[in-house]
């Protein structure tokens, strides 16, 4: 018998289906609804519709930043890193959508930070102090300021190293500090021997006693100046007495008597006297003003008895003159021989 | 001597049984891609389409492999998204890392989770019990001297069935992914509907353009490998010809195997 092919599929067992071309159709319809959708929604959800305008951040390293995560303003995200490379001068351009509806919060004078926190990823923050200022323009190219806890931990373990090294060395067994405890130890016991805090101070036990009778001497030398003292007491009591004539009593008054007193009645009747010698000068003022004036006079009498010397001078010569002329025109000398030698 | 010659001989049987087995492997392997490839073939020419009873066949197997599936998988895929979502988000807030939940459940669940077990419950419900329904048929035949043309062989009984295998993966993890995505954000905002501008950006930012090609790629390459791996299995003759009904584990490791290699290398081009 030679082998016949067989037609036909498979047979299937279960039933037909009623309907099945629009269940089936139907089942398609769900299926290319879902995955255009999921494609829609997924392109809406990255933005994909919106419009966006462009910021550029420049930061000298984008350790942490990827492509595709938020910038966030108090706690919103307003964009989104689209796009990293660096920049001709080694710096890094990060470049940041902004949708416009967004872009209201970032001013000209917004800041804008990178922080990289201890747990998660970096994060991009912008910061709006004046919302007044006016909007960032599209295309603006900012610094971001960079905060990296990370990075603190390095020097700090540093730190914490040099200040271990530095306990160690204080701990250590040759170092002064337990050199000073050991000392400490020594001084508490001495403290607890049976001369004491004295026996510490002084370090051995004849100082002590040297000291002990010093201090006897210290007393009695105290006992002698207290008696010195009570005698200089009434010494002053007496010196008071004689300076401000104070009564026994001791009311503090200078009730006369005293030296202060005496003083004082002095310095009063000074006074008067003071004032009867600025009388007498007063008078002796206008007694010089007076002899000015004599003075001046004298002196105006004086120029003018030199023009009545000379005139005198002058009246004379002319007297002398003459005489003269009178004796050698009327002979009244009883003697007119001429002799000769 | 004799002892040498022992030891020769069994080390030739040694060998010649592992030189059978790699190439027994490689003659597998080679099937599933032959008529992997076929299927594809067949399913982008026209000509497949043409005829009504083709055609009707089709939609019959498409039906069948999805709906009686749909109930079912969608329950099951509910809980298990519903214990995962509650354990991501109370581990979260425990850690006070609640802002990486939601990335960390679309990440899991939605990208990774439930294509995975969506291709393994299309796989287990149908196309596996089909393929063993074609290989049954086809010793029943090879018992009885007959012997069914390759090519209505692929075109009436693996095409429609490859098909309906890949639409009801593609159509169950789709589904599945929105429950998913509508649960995770009724679990983290609860009935409040003001968190959809934020919860739509978390998602979106998961969702870039490699993320998305990637996960699309592997839930189509799931698909495929669900409809194919079983039906050439299907039509593989034993050593002697015939068509001996092979274990249902056995088909479920090299199913699973090639499910992991895809796995993997969508996480390596996920996450490297």
């Amino acid at each position: 018998m030679n082998p016949t092919n067989p037609q036909g599929p498979v047979p299937d067992p279960v039933p037909p289906v009623n309907n099945l071309e629009v269940k089936a159709a139907l089942l398609l319809l769900l299926l290319l609804t879902l995955i255009v959708g999921s494609a829609l929604y997924v392109m809406y959800a990255r933005g994909a519709f919106e419009r966006t305008q462009r910021l550029v951040l420049m930061s000298d390293d984008s350790e942490g930043v990827v492509a595709g995560m938020d910038m966030t303003f108090a706690g919103f995200a307003i964009g989104k890193v689209a796009q990293l490379e660096l920049a001709e001068d080694g710096n890094v351009r990060i470049l940041v959508d902004v949708p416009t509806k967004d872009a209201k919060w970032l001013r000209s004078s917004s800041i804008f930070t990178m922080e990289k926190a201890l747990v998660g990823g970096t994060k991009i923050r912008a910061y709006s102090g004046v919302l007044s200022d006016p909007p960032l323009e599209d295309g603006a190219v900012r610094q971001v300021l960079r905060g990296d806890a990370a990075a603190e931990i390095p020097k700090l373990v540093a730190q914490v190293r040099d200040l271990l090294d530095n306990l160690n060395n204080m701990t250590g067994e040759d170092a002064p500090l337990q050199q000073s405890l050991a000392n400490l130890q020594l001084a508490t016991d001495r403290l607890k021997g049976p001369q004491g805090a004295m026996g510490l101070l002084l370090g051995n036990d004849d100082d002590a006693k040297q000291l002990a009778k010093t201090l006897g001497n210290a007393n009695a030398v105290l006992a002698r100046t207290d008696g010195l003292v009570k005698r200089l007491d009434s010494l002053v009591v007496n010196a008071d007495r004689q300076v401000f004539g104070q009564d026994p009593g001791g009311s503090g008054n200078a009730t006369g008597g005293g030296l202060v007193g005496d003083a004082r009645t002095t310095v009063q009747q000074l006074n008067g006297l003071l004032g009867e010698a600025r009388g007498s000068l007063t008078k002796l003022d206008t007694l010089l003003v007076d002899a000015q004036g004599i003075a001046s006079n004298t002196r105006e009498a004086t120029a003018d008895l030199g023009a009545l010397r000379s005139d005198v001078d002058a009246s004379l010569r002319k007297v002398d003159a003459l005489i003269n002329d009178l004796n050698r025109k009327w002979p009244f000398a009883r003697e007119t021989e001429i002799k000769l030698p | 001597m004799i002892r040498r010659m022992n030891l020769l001989a069994s080390m030739h049987n040694t060998l010649l049984r592992w030189g059978r087995g790699v190439l027994g492997a490689w003659g597998a392997w080679w099937q599933v891609l032959l008529i992997g490839a076929e299927i594809v073939v067949l399913s982008l020419s026209p000509s497949s389409y043409d005829d009504p009873e083709e055609r009707h066949a089709i939609m019959a197997h498409l039906y069948r492999a999805s709906a009686p599936l749909l109930t079912w998988f969608l329950v099951l895929s509910a809980l298990v998204s519903l214990v995962l979502i509650r354990i991501v988000v109370a581990t979260a807030l425990s850690y006070g890392l609640s802002q990486y939940a939601l990335e960390v459940l679309v990440r899991t669940l939605v990208l990774e989770l439930i294509p995975l077990y969506a291709a393994l419950f299309v796989a287990v419900r149908y196309t596996m019990p089909e393929s063993q329904r074609i290989r049954r048929l086809l010793s029943d035949e090879h018992r009885r001297g007959l012997r069914r043309p390759r090519q209505q062989l692929l075109r009436l009984d693996m095409l429609p069935r490859a098909l309906a295998g890949v639409f009801s993966v593609l159509l169950l993890a789709a589904l599945s992914c929105f429950i998913a995505l509508v649960l995770t954000y009724l679990n983290v905002y609860g009935f409040s509907p003001w968190a959809l501008a934020d919860y739509n950006r978390s998602v979106g930012s998961v969702f870039s353009p490699a993320v998305s090609l990637i996960f699309g790629l592997k839930t189509l390459f799931f698909s495929l490998a669900v409809a194919f791996v079983p039906m050439a299995a299907s039509a593989q003759p034993d050593a002697g010809g015939g068509f001996a009904r092979r274990s249902d584990i056995t088909e479920f490791a090299r199913l699973l195997s090639v499910i992991l290699l895809l796995e993997v290398v969508s996480l390596m081009g996920n996450y490297y």
